[in-house]
């Protein structure tokens, strides 16, 4: 019952992510564009580069969230195909919940870190462009590393548990 | 003892398997804690990327190309190459070869070629009776063959590691590229099938072809010249080029709805994307704690005692490439290695774009170098073709791309002349 819950909960983050990545596109090639014509007809709009830049940082991380999901990350898995051309499932499996332990672990930590950045870009931050507070741009990294830190541990709460869930089903 | 210790436990999970972006913040962030750093220097090192100029050109470029592999292009594509070029002895090898390089140009050599064309010439190649493992070969050779075309992504992602222009490293790869596939389509020509039902030129069928793909056609041609021609930057050529095959795919051919193909298509080229800026942020921190503690000074005190001169350098470096190459990707290798690289290289006097073709030509045949070459796993998943018999059907491309290797990395005009 609860695993379903964050199971739900990591399809809504999976949604979110998707729908912001599909609009932060549209809108980084629309105004890539508009930014060519500016540039042809001599007006520079300058806000139009640091949104773009800004919005090709949050999908780094959006793109990440998927990657979470589908389990694409770049890695050197030498000892993963090697596991699965020796059909060594249970070894794989204990791998496999080594690696999200240390990635969650890691997560945490940057979270963190970019957290405390954030704090302080908060109160030393300027507005940079819009309007836009510098804090606010840097909560880009604390807000997607919290989205990939929350597929992970879903991950495991998936691994640990789901085969119990199944089997009392 | 602790760093040692550290040391040990990071290289472990990376050998697990563990993704990348995690290992390098990792290391960073304990290298930073050890040191005294505070930790949010890390965070701080990830914003910096945001302030990069030609980071929209990553995703713009590689959306771009997984339209192209989702619509019919492939097909027209190919079919305009047989028309020019299939009446050649080894036609149609060198179809595919020029095909896929240009495929991989685009999408980046993250497989999609071996994918996306894969199934498309292979029973063409068969049916010109062309022999299973040579085709096998051919086909996960020429998965990595654009690399060193415009605008393809690690081209894109060195320029921005190495802060090099990344104008002239388009320039710089296009005629060892050539050789490249001069190189192996004449091995085609030579492992041709010996009886061949010879097919004559057709201007018709070449028209009727390039009727049929024009504008994809001309695509190619229209990045190279509106670069080169210094009309446009690559961060627009990128933007004109995205929404150019936007408008072909899904108003123009119609392959691609633009309400229910394209944000699937978004959503697989963006994973790939934000796996590979995720490994650049997290990495930029490692690099840069690395760099300031003169680590690559360090290692090239330690290379000084075993190289003397330029050539033994470059013959070392490219050993060491090709390991790299062969173990991991070529995004993380960039990301990596290109920083430590650079000022060891640089004492050597070597020129910074010379380096960089070789750094990339030596990652492209890293993926089909025994016993992790990426292309040779593709390849196995796509054909059903155990991994073994790959490893035997890209031996021979191996050798001829060391050999393309070996003159690149000795001539350094055939990377520079264009640039100079």
């Amino acid at each position: 019952m609860v695993l379903r819950l964050f199971n739900q909960f990591d399809k809504i983050v999976e949604k979110i992510s998707s729908a912001g990545l599909v609009v932060s596109i549209i809108l980084i090639l629309l105004l890539a564009l508009l930014n060519i014509i500016c540039r042809w007809v001599d007006l520079a709009v300058m806000w139009i580069d640091p949104l773009v830049r800004h919005l090709v940082f949050l999908c780094t991380f959006l793109g990440g969230v998927i990657a979470t999901g589908r389990g694409t990350h770049v890695g050197i898995d030498i000892v993963s195909k090697y596991l699965e051309n020796n059909s060594l499932k249970r070894v794989k499996k204990g791998v496999s919940r080594i690696i999200i332990c240390v990635s969650l672990a890691t997560l945490v930590w940057l979270i963190y870190a970019s957290y405390v950045f954030f704090k302080v870009e908060l109160e030393f931050g300027k507005p940079q462009f819009l309007g836009i507070h510098s804090g606010a741009l840097v909560f880009i990294i604390p807000f997607g590393f919290s989205l990939i830190a929350y597929r992970f541990f879903n991950q495991l709460l998936n691994s640990l548990f789901k085969n119990n869930e199944d089997e009392s089903c | 003892m602790l760093a040692v210790l550290v040391f040990i436990g990071i290289l472990f999970c990376a050998m697990l398997g563990t993704p990348l972006f995690v290992v390098m913040s990792l290391a960073a962030l304990s290298l930073f804690t050890m040191a005294g750093v505070e930790v949010s220097a890390v965070a701080v090192e990830v914003y910096r990327i945001s302030s990069a100029p030609t980071l929209i050109t990553i995703p713009l470029f590689t959306f771009a190309g997984y339209m192209m592999a989702e619509s019919g292009a492939p097909k027209r594509l190919l079919k305009f190459a047989e028309a020019a070029f299939g009446w050649l002895p080894g036609g149609v090898a060198i179809v595919s070869l020029v095909v896929c390089a240009f495929f991989t140009a685009f999408t980046g050599a993250s497989g999609v070629t071996i994918i996306a064309l894969g199934g498309l010439l292979y029973p063409i190649l068969e049916k010109e009776g062309y022999k299973e493992k040579f085709s096998l070969g051919l086909i996960t050779s020429s998965g990595s063959l654009g690399l060193l075309f415009a605008p393809s992504l690690p081209i894109i992602l060195y320029g921005l590691v190495a802060k090099v222009d990344i104008d002239k490293l388009f320039k710089a790869g296009v005629l060892p590229g050539i050789i490249l596939i001069i190189v192996l389509s004449l091995w085609s020509v030579i492992n041709g099938p010996k009886t061949r039902e010879k097919r004559h030129f057709s201007v018709m069928e070449l028209l009727s072809s390039l009727r049929a793909g024009f504008f994809e056609v001309l695509l190619p041609f229209g990045v190279l010249l509106s670069i080169y021609g210094g009309f446009v930057t690559v961060s627009e050529a990128a933007a004109f080029t995205c929404f150019y095959v936007l408008v072909v795919e899904c108003f123009i051919y119609k392959d691609l709805d633009f309400f229910k193909d394209i944000p699937r298509v978004i959503l697989d080229s963006m994973s790939l994307v934000g796996g590979i800026l995720l490994i650049l942020c997290c990495a930029l921190g490692l690099t840069n704690y690395l760099v300031d503690e003169e680590v690559p000074m360090k290692i090239l005190d330690l290379m000084r005692q075993f190289l003397t001169n330029k050539y033994q350098f470059l013959f070392f470096l490219n050993i060491f490439l090709l390991i790299v190459g062969c173990l991991m990707d070529i995004f993380s290798a960039i990301v990596v290695v290109v920083p430590l690289i650079i000022p060891i290289a640089l004492e050597f006097d070597v020129h910074p774009i010379h380096l960089a073709i070789i750094f990339l030509l030596n990652l492209e045949i890293g993926y089909i170098t025994p016993p992790v070459g990426i292309n040779l796993f593709i390849s196995s998943f796509r054909f059903k073709k155990s991994v073994t018999s790959l490893y035997k059907a890209s031996v021979p491309f191996l050798i001829l791309s060391l050999l393309v290797l070996m003159i690149i990395t000795y001539i350094p005009k055939l990377s520079l002349f264009w640039v100079e």
